[in-house]
């Protein structure tokens, strides 16, 4: 087992006028290859700071995180901008997309700032990779076109294109329904059944019991660590999927 | 060598995204731009049109002084103020230049040509046609001098003149009329070969000038072309005499001149200011009374010149005072845009863009505005430089000279383009400094 995400030690302190607040105190994880981790825990617990430096967003004020080969605890602003670009992909909450783009412009953002030229095989990949999420026909579209499934849908094309080391989702399904909830969460085991490394955010119970692993938070300080003995399973896991999503992966100008 | 125009091929991709993404924006808050452009719109369009209007005028002012001649000095002679107590009683004027100064000019060695002319109102008739022009005494030369053409016929040439002086026997008799006395006299019909009178003598016609605008504010000369004819300036001595009677509504005046004008062309353009101070200088001390003037075109296209630098001064202090308000418009709007899209900017540096990335694309943006203002600024400056001259003539019948020149319209494109850059700045770092995680929470 290759392990991705390997932090050590992790502290953050924000520094609020005369007041400090200690964020995290001490985290230390390791994610392997594959897994599927669900990050819990109440409010202030500190895991929105843990996920924002899992996603090289902010640096800690001590402790090291070494993402895939890369030691990337102290690393100056635009190389960690070069590390998001290729080693990570971002679901958000509220999806985030932009709304000036259409589906495929979206979906092709990370290979923009990764350095890679737009041309006829990337925009096929893109193309591509929106079929696999299901908005074939809506490739033209605008965000404000799509449904709040459609367009997380989106947002999980656009964290595979880069073919990344870890996804990270904050509270993907946060603002969807329970019937489109299942559907984000049936692709993103699809996802990890394809050798995806996911870690999600979620306060939800019933979401983090699709994960293998979860991870509680409280205070700063990881409460339990402990694997999921029966996660939930994807409906129809079609092979085709799987194969699809390699292959176009495989691809993956690096 | 390949790495960097790969860079270069990368960065053209971004560029080429964010031009897009600029142009869609544009086009999608159409007002809001116009009206954020509108500084740069009215700078650029308001240096277009004064440009053309200054570069206008001031062609067809040095075409005047060209056209007067730039190596030539004219000598005039100016009736001087009534000296009321001894001239009182004096019914004829007599003042001027001489053939005696005529002499003396001619001998400055620096003096190649020369055109000595009287003039004086006459009636010109053709049998009972009848033409209230003006009766020039001249020579040859006055041809090459005012670069007249002719329709038809010659010009007066230098056998015309007497070779004796004071052989009154040997006068010749030729005229050459200006297009208007032409017309008046002979309608639909040659007037070469034909007779006039000019105060009880014949005339023959020998030539016929072609339709020719007086020139206009140029208070130098005193030339009107359409309406003049022209005789051998020994012809006219000897049937005129230097007295000429005007006849003024009932009364009668009179003047004795003996050469209205004399234009002097000098032989090198860099003498001509020593040889109108020489003529200055004699006429000064031969002359008793001012009845005299030296004009020397030359020093009028140094003031035309000069006249020409002050307005470009003042016309570049107008520009960057109105482009500068243009800039901080782009500047206001900008720093909304970056407030308005601080999520947007959040996204981009979650996927991985990098702050100079950033920058970039709202200084794009900021000079896709302000070309597309220097754009339309250009095309009202230039369809005022057509309309205004077009209203003038057909509402006011007032001539606007405008010459369009391509440098202003360069100019101030590169200036709209410069001041996106400058203005554009300041919002685009702002955008890139935001701190990602704050710019996402952004709503």
């Amino acid at each position: 087992m290759y392990p991705v995400v390997r932090i050590e030690h992790l502290t953050k302190n924000y520094y609020l006028e005369s007041v400090t607040v200690r964020a995290l105190r001490g985290v230390t994880l390791t994610v392997n290859q594959g897994d599927f981790v669900a990050l819990m825990g109440p409010s202030g617990s500190g895991k929105s700071t843990l996920l924002n430096l899992l996603g090289c967003l902010d640096r800690p004020t001590d402790g090291r995180y070494i993402l895939g080969d890369d030691d990337v605890s102290h690393m100056e602003d635009d190389r960690l901008s070069e590390i998001r670009s290729r080693y990570l992909g971002f679901i958000f909450q509220s999806y985030n997309l932009l709304p000036q783009y259409t589906v495929v412009e979206n979906i092709e953002v990370p290979l923009l700032y990764q350095g890679c030229r737009i041309n006829e095989k990337t925009q096929q990949r893109c193309i591509q990779l929106a079929q696999l999420v299901g908005l074939g026909d809506r490739l033209d579209h605008r965000p404000m076109q799509l449904s709040g499934g459609q367009q997380q849908r989106v947002a999980i094309a656009r964290a595979l294109v880069n073919d990344p080391h870890v996804i990270l989702a904050d509270e993907p399904t946060g603002n969807l329904d329970s019937k489109t909830s299942d559907e984000i969460m049936q692709m993103l085991i699809r996802l990890n059944d394809a050798g995806k490394t996911i870690i999600m955010v979620t306060h939800e119970n019933d979401i983090a019991a699709w994960a293998k692993r979860v991870v509680r938070m409280r205070d700063g300080q990881i409460e339990t660590d402990e694997r999921n003995a029966t996660p939930k399973v994807a409906q129809d896991v079609s092979s085709a999927f799987v194969a699809t999503l390699n292959s176009l992966l495989v691809d993956s100008v690096r | 060598m390949a790495a960097s125009a790969n860079q270069f091929l990368l960065f053209w991709d971004k560029s080429r995204r964010s031009f897009v993404l600029a142009a869609r924006s544009l086009w999608l808050h159409k007002l809001r731009s116009f009206l954020s452009v509108l500084g740069i719109i009215i700078g650029t369009g308001a240096v277009i049109t004064l440009m053309a209007f200054g570069e206008g005028s001031m062609h067809d002012a040095l075409e005047d002084i060209k056209r007067q001649g730039a190596t030539n000095v004219i000598v005039q002679s100016v009736k001087p103020a009534d000296d009321s107590t001894s001239q009182r009683r004096s019914f004829i004027a007599a003042y001027g230049l001489t053939y005696a100064d005529y002499e003396q000019f001619l001998i400055l060695d620096c003096i190649v040509g020369s055109v000595p002319m009287r003039y004086f109102p006459q009636e010109i008739r053709n049998l009972h046609r009848m033409y209230n022009g003006r009766v020039v005494g001249t020579t040859a030369a006055y041809r090459n001098v005012n670069r007249l053409e002719l329709v038809e016929g010659r010009f007066l040439i230098d056998s015309d003149e007497v070779s004796e002086p004071g052989d009154d026997n040997d006068l010749r008799n030729v005229v050459v009329l200006g297009a208007d006395v032409a017309e008046t006299l002979f309608p639909f019909q040659s007037a070469v070969g034909q007779t006039i009178v000019l105060s009880k003598h014949h005339y023959v016609v020998v030539g016929v000038l072609k339709d020719r605008s007086p020139i206009t504010n140029s208070g130098g000369s005193a030339e009107e072309f359409n309406s003049d004819v022209y005789i051998p300036l020994s012809t006219c001595r000897g049937r005129f005499g230097e007295k000429v009677y005007i006849r003024q509504s009932g009364s009668r005046s009179g003047e004795q001149v003996e050469l209205h004008q004399v234009t002097l062309t000098i032989s090198d353009i860099d003498k001509v200011r020593d040889a109108g101070a020489v003529i200055r200088d004699q006429l000064e001390r031969s002359h008793l009374k001012r009845d005299w003037r030296v004009v020397v075109p030359l020093d009028r296209i140094e003031e035309a010149r000069r006249a020409k630098t002050r307005g470009m001064v003042l016309l570049f202090v107008i520009a960057s005072i109105s482009l500068s308000v243009g800039g901080i418009g782009i500047m206001n709007i900008m720093l909304a845009t970056v407030t308005e899209r601080t999520r947007e900017i959040g996204i981009r540096r979650a996927l991985g863009a990098k702050r100079s990335d950033i920058t970039l694309q709202f200084l794009i943006e900021a000079v896709v505005q302000t070309t597309a203002g220097g754009i339309l600024g250009a095309l009202a400056g230039i369809s005022l430089v057509f309309i205004v001259p077009w209203a003038g003539e057909t509402l006011f019948s007032i001539n606007v000279p405008a010459r369009l020149n391509h440098e202003p319209i360069i100019l101030s494109m590169s200036v709209a383009i410069l001041v996106g850059i400058v203005f554009g700045l300041y919002p685009a770092f702002r955008a890139s400094r935001l701190d990602p995680i704050e710019a996402l929470r952004h709503d």
